[in-house]
């Protein structure tokens, strides 16, 4: 029973920090009312255990799927069934994803139904199939990571000089918001699956990593086409409507959050469950034993996303707005800078997707690249974010591009000098970072706190923060790439 | 150059551990005076009928290994016993094997000449080496032939049977190592059980080679 207890505890070290920090917020600068924190207590406790439950189901159940997926495709040895597979996989993940949806549905809002949900869930779509079969397309043709992004990313910046500043960061959060916490495991899997049948260990190393960023970055593109050719220069400016439960309550959020959100767990689980029985059934011909202990992976990870969403929409969601408002409202503004700094760091601890792409990190590099050293340049990458983001809530005069435009100028510019493994786990980690923590906890502090300050749009400022915290570890740890290269400069990797 | 009799004292050290304890290891063994070693990731197999309900069979397990003469070799095991406690249930299992041949170090290619030491063989050390996929059914063949069970390797590599080519790169499908550490008295029927379940003697079906074990601690019967 060991493995059981030591994954409960690696969870129980990545939850606590920020556990931690907000009671001893709550004792020193704020005063929230005491149902909410009981209610985040209890949020702490589910994500815990859900968050738990869902590793060792993302393990045993999604994992295998997708390397299986992946040998599956590179063993057809047919470029068109390459294509066709990664736009048939991209399409069906991103129209899927809850993140998304939820995402659409602020958008639809937001723009008094001049983008139609619909609309922008397809266009989103089809963006992440297609740069999910250029991304496969790379991988058997063993072209280089950095010339790929140069590319994208080049088209990118062109497009974004047509494009208006709300829109821009509309893209950029729909980036983030498609590589959830199930689609991430997954797709990293897929491309791990395709890269191992390589004879070069160096190039099936370094591919294994990237196809997560190259399939984000097709959700920018088709976002911004989109505004350009429906020709939405200006939003009408709506309003969030923000849902209060009566905060007397402490156990109703949780009932009523269960539903919804065990259905939107569900639709995202039924692409990669129907995909799996298919190919099941035409090409994998698994024993009997191994789709048990599948099958078994595929419910553990529903069980345990569905608590752990429970956890985080009822119990960290209302404080972060109200975490956010309260020290936003402090009379010194730096506290809310340093505030942010620090629940960044601590936050993207608990975020699902980071344990995955760190354990595949160690994996694949055979212990190379430490799990610690990746997790702490990534919060400090996050932190930074958040930070940035109070910054530009606080100075209206900041604005989203201006931080975007410079920061992937640098991204793109360390490309060139890291060494070409760092690149790629470096823009996955930017998709990974933005998962289900982050997009609710971090964006309702960020919500409380542009609600507290005089002259801060909640809208304008409340999206774009995704975007941020999806950069920002594209250049922190290609920084620790560059780093890895200069210490093992003498002599390389131990023998 | 090393003259052959000197090369004969030189062993390998392997150390089977949970995740994470490799590095640690490797540090406390070069206080000794080992001068490096090599790290891998694998899986090491659970026999818990509840977490085997859960679907939980395995575990992540780092293995390392490390090459020093047998002088060193002995103060390191004692080392990292005493800091490690591997006398302990489940803090895993450390064990040398004398070496047939060394390359590439400090030494040429030595053949080994059927000289044994005093001391009595208690273990042997098998290593099947198989198409990916198999290694379960190896661990299931040695458990029916008596094995307690096993370590599963994840490698890559290509025999005379294997070579795909795919676009532009070179196909080396991958492969699963089992090692399995037996009683003297058990290897023989755990390798007979595994050639005839496995069908290694037909070609392309996999490898098996038997080495033997010196000392070793944290193997409970």
């Amino acid at each position: 029973m060991n493995i059981l207890w030591s994954k409960l505890l690696e969870v129980v070290y990545a939850v606590l920090p920020i556990t931690i920090i907000v009671i001893i917020l709550q004792f020193t600068l704020t005063s929230l009312d005491i149902t909410l924190i009981i209610r985040f207590l209890i949020g702490a406790v589910l994500i815990i255990i859900g968050l738990s439950i869902f590793l060792l189901g993302v393990d045993i159940g999604i994992t295998p799927i997708g390397t299986q997926l992946g040998k599956t495709i590179a063993k057809s040895n047919r470029l068109w069934i390459v294509i066709l597979a990664g736009l048939c996989l991209g399409f069906i993940i991103s129209i899927a994803e809850p993140d998304l949806h939820i995402l659409a549905g602020q958008v639809e809002m937001v723009t008094s139904s001049a983008i139609a949900k619909l609309t922008l869930v397809i266009v989103v779509s089809v963006g992440i199939a297609v740069m999910l079969s250029i991304g496969l397309i790379r991988i058997v043709h063993n072209i280089p990571l950095f010339k790929i992004l140069t590319i994208i990313y080049g088209a990118v910046f062109l497009l974004a000089l047509f494009t208006s500043p709300q829109f821009l960061a509309i893209a950029f959060d729909a980036s983030g918001a498609t590589t959830g916490a199930m689609t991430v495991p997954f797709i990293l899997a897929l491309s791990i699956g395709i890269s191992v049948m390589k004879k070069d260990s160096k190039a099936s190393e370094k591919d294994s990593f990237g196809l997560v960023a190259i399939a984000s970055v097709g959700a920018i593109i088709t976002v911004m086409l989109m505004s350009i050719f429906s020709r939405q220069s200006e939003l009408a400016s709506g309003t969030m409507e923000e849902e209060h439960h009566g905060t007397e309550a402490l156990f109703m959020p949780f009932l009523q959050e269960f539903g919804h959100i065990a259905e939107e767990v569900i639709l995202a689980l039924s692409p990669i469950v129907i995909l799996f029985f298919i190919f099941q059934k035409l090409s994998f011909k698994l024993s009997r034993e191994s789709v048990r202990k599948i099958v078994t992976g595929l419910v553990f990870t529903f069980i345990g996303l569905v608590l752990f969403l429970v956890g985080v929409n009822a119990g960290f969601m209302e404080l972060g707005t109200e975490l956010g408002y309260s020290i936003a409202s402090l009379e010194h503004k730096a506290y809310i800078v340093i505030v942010g700094l620090i629940l960044g760091i601590v936050t993207i601890l608990a975020e699902p997707a980071v344990y995955v792409l760190t354990n595949q990190i160690e994996d694949v590099t055979s212990g190379y690249v430490k799990r610690k050293v990746v997790l702490f340049t990534l919060a400090i990458g996050v932190g930074i974010a958040v930070a940035l983001s109070m910054l530009r809530i606080l100075i209206p005069g900041l604005q989203l591009w201006h931080y975007i435009l410079p920061g992937y100028l640098i991204a793109i510019a360390l490309m060139y000098i890291t060494p070409k493994l760092f690149v790629g786990i470096a823009f996955d980690s930017g998709g990974v970072a933005s998962g289900p923590m982050t997009a609710t906890f971090i964006l309702a502090f960020t919500h409380g706190a542009a609600e507290a300050i005089e002259g801060a749009d909640v809208i304008v400022d409340g999206f774009g923060m995704i975007a941020m915290v999806a950069l920002t570890p594209l250049i922190t740890l290609q920084i620790l790439g560059l780093i890895f290269k200069l210490k093992s400069k003498k002599g390389g990797m131990k023998t | 150059m090393m003259p052959n009799e000197k090369t004969r004292h030189f062993e390998i050290i392997y150390v089977i551990v949970k995740f994470g304890l490799g590095s640690k290891i490797l540090k406390e063994a070069k206080k000794c005076g080992v001068s490096g070693g090599t790290l891998f990731i694998g899986k090491g197999t659970i026999s818990n009928r509840i977490l085997n309900l859960l679907s939980i069979t395995d575990m992540r397990k780092e293995i390392v290994m490390m090459i020093s003469n047998q002088k060193t070799t002995k103060k390191a095991m004692e080392h990292l016993n005493k800091v490690f406690r591997f006398d302990k249930p489940n803090h895993g299992i450390v064990f040398t094997t004398s070496l047939t041949s060394l390359m590439g170090t400090r030494s040429c290619q030595i053949e080994d000449d059927e000289e044994r030491g005093d001391g009595e063989i208690m273990y042997q050390n098998i290593i099947v080496i198989v198409d990916k996929g198999n290694a379960e059914d190896v661990i299931k063949a040695a458990q029916k032939a008596g094995s307690k069970g096993g370590t599963i390797i994840n490698a890559r590599g290509s025999g005379i049977h294997e070579t795909g080519k795919l676009f532009s790169m070179d196909i080396e499908p991958e492969k699963e190592i089992v090692m399995i550490l037996s009683d003297e008295d058990y290897t023989e029927p755990i390798c007979n059980k595994i050639r005839e379940e496995l069908k290694i003697d037909e070609p392309g079906n996999g490898i098996i080679f038997v080495q033997d074990v010196n000392r070793t601690y944290g193997i409970y019967e």
